[in-house]
């Protein structure tokens, strides 16, 4: 699989070349155009995988990603697929070699289907405790992963500490250890301070973030939209 | 930016395209290493494929000079006219323009055409830029975030999404399309609209504008359409090559709702973001109504 990410930074899209029995599974409304020689096909688990996929849609449903899940498999050589986010912003291409990547829920956009997608894991309850609603999906195995920011996406080489705001992450590689806190020194002042929580990461690892937060955007575009 | 890694330690670095071809040290093992070229790293990604680029478009036709600039996040489109040249816009799409330009609004085309053009989600009323007064620039710009592309008719017809048009020279005409059951569960627009004669028109998209080739077959989903050839033909219909009774689940369930199959040999242009897809996004924000 050949891929190309396109129109960088704010409209981005990921442009693959895939050849006859590749495959890669997508979040759900994430294809705008490709060639015929494709079967696609949907589902609520892992493509291949029998049994047990009803319990994980529904977890990655909690994680902000949606229950179903589409597989793209190439029927015929030099297929071409054109997938992107929804949001304004940039794609990322990260290949997995057989680590592990911790996404932010509604960050993962498109990953090789070898790769195993677990929101089971367990940083979960951290991230649940936290209440801002912040959902991560383990991303292991080998292949091309396939990730989208809200805004520009930057990449951290953590080395000691490093502290980000929860909403601010799009992934980072499962050797970083974090912890969920409070950004000030008293819980009123860091909400006062509109900060919020803060993820405190520590040990090596690479960490991507993005320039904007995406709930952010929604609390400042809400009030002025008409009401439900 | 180019992605190296050390090749005594392999640690990673990210540089700026600048220092591409000069000798570093690593921070980690302290070993010499070269910088590679940029071409050199990113020889993978040109591998034969074309690039949604920030290039400007500049160019002059027999009606006017033009030039695209900000493109693809912000198209600005300048156009420059000759004393007594003239171009017809979009209503509001005019950003900025010299006063050797009058602008005179009205219904182009006749009844017909006109609650054609509204059908297709554009204005029943189409500006006309004329250089009275010795040259001058109108500056356009579309309402949504995103790309310009501009498209020469010569007798032909180009196809266009609703809420696509913004501006075209004289010889163009445009009118709406009813496209009857084809168009009816796609949520998109029942009308495209149809722009055809001789000379010059130009299209906006949210997001960016890739163009692709057809020479056989090609799917676009239906949101992401922006414009294509009257050459090719078009089907609208669920993703392909599904097994009996799994289509409406990817319909339904699938969330990639309907499918343009286009072909035959022409050019489509399609845009990078849905403007739908962005407003479900920001529904759940909206207040709700307190009773």
């Amino acid at each position: 699989m050949k891929h190309q990410i396109l129109s960088r930074p704010a409209a981005s899209v990921a442009k693959l070349k895939m050849d006859d029995g590749e495959s890669l599974t997508c979040e759900v409304g994430a294809m705008i155009a490709m060639t015929t020689g494709f079967e696609v096909e949907t589902t609520t688990r892992k493509k291949g995988a029998k049994g047990g996929g009803l319990g994980k849609a529904l977890k990655r449903m909690f994680a902000g990603e949606s229950l179903f899940l589409n597989h793209f498999t190439a029927t015929n050589n030099g297929q071409s697929l054109i997938i992107g986010p929804r949001m304004l912003g940039d794609v990322l291409h990260f290949p997995l070699t057989g680590g592990s990547l911790i996404v932010q829920g509604s960050s993962w956009m498109a990953s090789d289907t070898d790769i195993e997608i677990d929101a089971t894991w367990q940083g979960f309850g951290k991230a649940l405790f936290s209440g801002e609603s912040i959902f991560w999906l383990k991303c292991s195995g080998e292949g091309d992963l396939f990730l989208s920011s809200f805004g520009a996406i930057y990449e951290v080489e953590v080395d000691g500490e490093h502290v980000v705001d929860t909403g601010h992450i799009v992934a980072f590689e499962d050797t970083l250890q974090f912890n969920v806190t409070k950004a000030g020194t008293s819980l009123i002042g860091s909400f006062l301070g509109g900060e919020g929580l803060v993820c405190r990461f520590s040990g090596h690892g690479r960490l991507f973030c993005q320039s904007h937060n995406p709930p952010g955007f929604g609390k400042a575009l809400g009030p002025k939209l008409k009401p439900r | 930016m180019i992605e190296f890694s050390c090749p005594s330690c392999s640690k990673k670095y990210r540089v700026k395209d600048d220092v591409a071809g000069k000798k570093a040290r690593c921070k980690e093992c302290g070993a010499p290493m070269p910088v590679p070229d940029v071409a050199a790293a990113t020889s993978e990604a040109a591998a034969g494929m074309d690039a949604g680029s920030s290039e400007v478009l500049t160019g002059s036709t027999p009606h006017f000079d033009y030039e695209i600039s900000q493109r693809p996040d912000f198209a600005l489109i300048s156009i420059n006219l000759e004393e007594g040249q003239k171009i017809f816009a979009e209503p509001s799409a005019m950003a900025s323009m010299t006063p050797t330009v009058t602008l005179k609004a009205g219904f182009k085309g006749g009844l017909g055409k006109t609650l054609g053009r509204a059908l297709g989600g554009e204005s029943m009323i189409i500006n006309t830029f004329t250089a009275d007064n010795g040259p001058g620039e109108v500056t356009f710009a579309a309402g949504a975030t995103g790309d310009a592309a501009r498209y020469t008719l010569t007798g032909n017809s180009l196809m266009l999404q609703r809420g696509a048009f913004m501006l075209h020279s004289e010889g163009v005409e445009v009118s709406g399309k009813w496209q009857g059951a084809k168009g009816f569960f796609n949520g998109e627009g029942l009308v495209l609209l149809k722009a055809s004669g001789d000379g010059e028109i130009f299209f906006n998209s949210y997001g960016a504008i890739l163009s692709v080739d057809v020479t056989e077959e090609y799917i676009v989903d239906t949101g992401y359409v922006v414009a294509f050839e009257d050459t090719l033909n078009y089907n609208i219909s669920v993703l392909p090559g599904l097994r009996g009774g799994s289509k409406l689940k990817t319909l339904f369930f699938g969330g990639e709702g309907l499918v343009c199959r286009f072909s035959g040999q022409g050019k489509v242009w399609i845009q990078t973001r849905h403007v739908q897809s962005f407003l479900s996004w920001a529904n759940p924000y909206r207040p709700s109504t307190s009773r």
